[in-house]
């Protein structure tokens, strides 16, 4: 079955919707970059936040008004997509339409305050209102709730490649139940310190304020931000291939993984470009050899250096930044491009693409692909 | 796209606060143990609930022999790994192409930990392994990699519904030809964050658990782990292979009345069991294992579509016995009606003592009985107003 990209949207650090953020990306700038203080230790890390004003129309709805930083930019992602796609907000879309939600850390946020007050002040004080929304599937149930479905909506948990766990949940969707005419599916991912802490304990974070893609390995930098697709059956850009992706044991089994991923995505045709998931950590040393390897000369762009890693949200960003690579027939300039890809797209460039494949490696132990077409 | 296919279930396996495996789940479940007691993980004295279903610790320690890989495994793993090692067992000779698992809480108590260190300025030492086991995929990854299987995974968290939309989605990708064999189940392990969630929202209970009860006051969480072996077929009567029961039926609906109330009209709930018996082309069901959480809300809405569309109905939330595992649930309840197909009885709801009396159901109160069922109907509803309903048939 044909399965199409209907439209795409995304609130980013560098834009309220994926046409500012491309833009912005495409003539080379970064989002700004603000540091994070662990509340107890004092320790800091920075962070890429999106600037509130992009989520304020939003937080005007009723149903947000005491949500979560992670449902409003799932919201004005899905509403951005939506948009792309032709949709009117005011539309019913009751059973026709499904949402698909990928989450990795949830409402960190949220959890971290809760637990907080749970150890400090006991049992007996904690507050009821933050409680709901540490729950994985609170910004799907708002965002079913705001386009008022009644039929399907699933919440998918993982690492970075849930995103792309999540496009495959849904075409699995639109392939089995004609009924269903399509589905949104969105990404999101907010920061709280406790996330940079932890992954800085596990260093796959740095305390720089920046990072470089495929070169010093020295940790990443968590950004905040939702992307979403609009999947159906009709108009848009098709949907080559996406498969379920695999897991993967140990570092050394992540190699053939991706191997076993990418492979059949590029059996019939290379892809002009390649939108990776590197972030300044293992997962660079992993693409790298596996980029070398099966697809040496195809240009390689990461939009994190530029907007930080997005975990929950970053493989839709990919795919959105894929669609729209397709749409304008350009490649944007990886910022911070180390030494180790020559095939690394370090500066803008508008030339033909057919083509274009995400690649994503997790950083707990899942990988997956997705191939657009033009 | 291929014709549709029927979906057996080849193995299961499951750990629950009633039993360990399913021998001892069927006798727990006959018996109707219970399986609620004062909880031992954490501090509770400052939480109106005190009591949770718990999976005994001294089994899960011993359940795999001792060895560099097991001793690392957190209990959730150990919950998970049990589970699967029995479905596979009982599945014999099998080729699982996907893995579709649920959980709600996910292995929440490592993040705890570490949030409990951050705060005493411990030593970061131990801290890189509760981040890198804090991922709800983590105990299913590691359970996998137990019994060797590389397979690709979606895990779905869609609160209480979770279990139930796990199973509901393998169904949907085998009936309709895309697979011929998925792992998929569910497990929650009990957590301080979600068990103080819940007092704090006053939804659990210090009485006992009594769902469907005229005087219900609450739940009680519990925890676990339930596995299912779903395989077309085809695929069974190629390898020769047992089937235990028939997943036949699979409903769906969202009800966006709350982030933490049901509709009280019960639209929701009855959505979705319309949904499932659409599904399966079947309009009776002998048995409804009912989500029956025995909070006021949830059991007047689901009593209320109960009454309205399947009037009579034997009805038994075996929540009862082992509290509520939150995403664990909808397998271990699917686990429980293929039991109940299996051996030919009801499952209790223990605690009952008095019916309410606008609702026209029965309870099965307080012991289990034999009884001729060929169809069962099992609910899970989720906070977010996600709904699922499965139907199963015996062989």
């Amino acid at each position: 079955m044909s399965l199409f990209v209907q439209g795409v949207g995304a609130v980013s650090p560098l834009g309220p919707n994926a046409a500012t953020t491309w833009a912005q990306l495409v003539a080379g700038n970064e989002a700004p970059r603000k540091p994070l203080r662990n509340g107890v230790t004092g320790r800091e890390y920075y962070y890429v936040p999106v600037p509130e004003k992009f989520i304020a129309e939003a937080g005007r709805q009723p149903r947000l008004r005491r949500s979560g930083t992670l449902s409003l930019m799932g919201a004005a992602a899905a509403y951005d997509a939506l948009a792309d796609a032709g949709f009117q907000p005011e539309v019913q879309l009751g059973a026709r339409c499904a949402v698909v939600y990928a989450i990795c850390s949830g409402g960190v946020n949220y959890t971290r305050r809760f637990y907080h007050e749970l150890v400090t002040q006991g049992a007996n004080a904690v507050s009821p209102m933050l409680f709901p929304e540490t729950v994985y599937n609170a910004p799907a149930s708002h965002l079913a709730a705001l386009l008022k479905l009644d039929g399907q909506s699933y919440t998918l948990v993982g690492d970075s490649a849930v995103g792309l766990s999540a496009i495959h949940f849904a075409a699995q969707l639109l392939t089995h139940q004609r009924e269903l005419e399509l589905c949104v599916v969105v990404g999101t991912e907010e920061v709280d310190w406790i996330l940079s802490d932890a992954f800085g304990s596990w260093r796959m974070a740095t305390r720089n304020s920046d990072f470089e893609v495929f070169g010093k390995l020295s940790g990443t930098i968590f950004g905040e931000g939702a992307a979403a697709v609009v999947l159906g059956r009709t108009n848009g850009i098709p949907l080559v291939r996406i498969g379920p992706g695999l897991t993967f044991f140990s570092r050394h089994d992540a190699l053939a993984a991706a191997r076993q991923v990418i492979q059949p995505m590029i059996q019939e045709e290379a892809p002009d470009c390649v939108i990776s998931s590197a972030n300044g950590t293992f997962i660079d040393q992993i693409e790298e050899r596996v980029l070398r390897e099966l697809l040496p000369t195809t240009l390689v762009y990461s939009y994190k250096p530029a907007l930080g890693d997005a975990l929950g949200a970053s493989s839709l960003f990919q795919t959105v930044f894929a669609a729209l690579a397709l749409r304008n027939q350009t490649v944007p300039g990886t910022r911070r491009g180390g030494h180790r890809l020559t095939s690394l797209a370090r500066e803008s460039r508008t030339m033909k693409l057919r083509r274009a494949l995400v690649t994503v490696i997790g950083f707990n132990q899942q990988v997956n692909s997705l191939l657009l077409g033009n | 796209m291929k014709e549709k296919q029927r979906v057996l279930v080849t193995g299961f396996g499951i750990v629950s606060p009633i039993g360990n495996g399913a021998g001892e789940n069927l006798a727990g479940l006959r018996a109707g143990r219970d399986g609620v007691s004062t909880v031992t993980a954490f501090d509770v004295s400052k939480t109106r609930c005190k009591t949770a279903g718990q999976v005994n610790d001294d089994w899960l320690k011993d359940v795999f022999p001792p060895n560099r890989r097991t001793q690392r495994l957190h209990r959730s793993s150990r919950m998970v790994a049990a589970a699967l090692v029995e479905a596979m067992s009982m599945a014999g000779t099998t080729s699982p192409e996907l893995v579709v698992f649920s959980t709600s809480v996910g292995a929440m108590s490592n993040g705890e930990q570490f949030y409990r260190a951050v705060l005493k300025s411990k030593s970061r030492r131990s801290m890189a392994r509760w981040v890198g086991n804090y991922m709800p995929q983590k105990p299913i990854l590691d359970a996998l990699e137990l019994v060797g299987l590389r397979l690709p995974m979606q895990v779905v968290s869609n609160a209480c519904s979770s279990g139930t939309n796990s199973i509901g989605h393998a169904f949907n990708l085998i009936r309709d030809g895309l697979n011929s064999c998925v792992i998929c189940g569910g497990y929650d392990p009990l957590s301080e964050l979600v068990f103080v969630g819940f007092d704090s929202l006053q939804a659990s209970t210090p009485e006992k658990i009594r769902p469907f009860d005229l005087h219900r006051s609450g739940l009680v969480l519990g925890e676990g782990s339930a596995v299912l072996i779903l395989e077309s077929e085809e695929s069974v009567h190629k390898r020769k292979a047992t089937a235990y029961a028939e997943i036949s039926g699979y409903g769906v609906s969202t009800d966006t009345y709350h982030l933490t109330q049901p509709n009280p009209s019960g639209v929701g709930p009855r959505l979705s069991m319309e949904r499932a018996l659409q599904s399966a082309g079947s309009d009776s069901i002998d048995y409804i294992n009912a989500h029956g959480t025995a909070t006021l809300y949830n059991d007047a809405t689901e009593g209320i579509a109960i009454s309205q569309l399947l009037p009579g109905a034997p009805v038994s939330s075996t929540k009862s016995m082992m509290g509520h595992a939150l995403g664990a649930a909808g397998a271990i309840e699917a686990v429980f009606c293929v039991l109940a197909l299996q051996e030919q009885f009801l499952p209790p709801n223990i605690h009952f003592r008095e019916p309410d009396p606008t609702w026209r159901f029965e309870v099965v109160a307080n012991q289990s009985r034999s009884a001729s069922i060929r169809t069962a109907l099992s609910n899970s509803f989720g906070f977010g107003g996600t709904n699922a309903s499965l139907l199963l048939r015996g062989i």
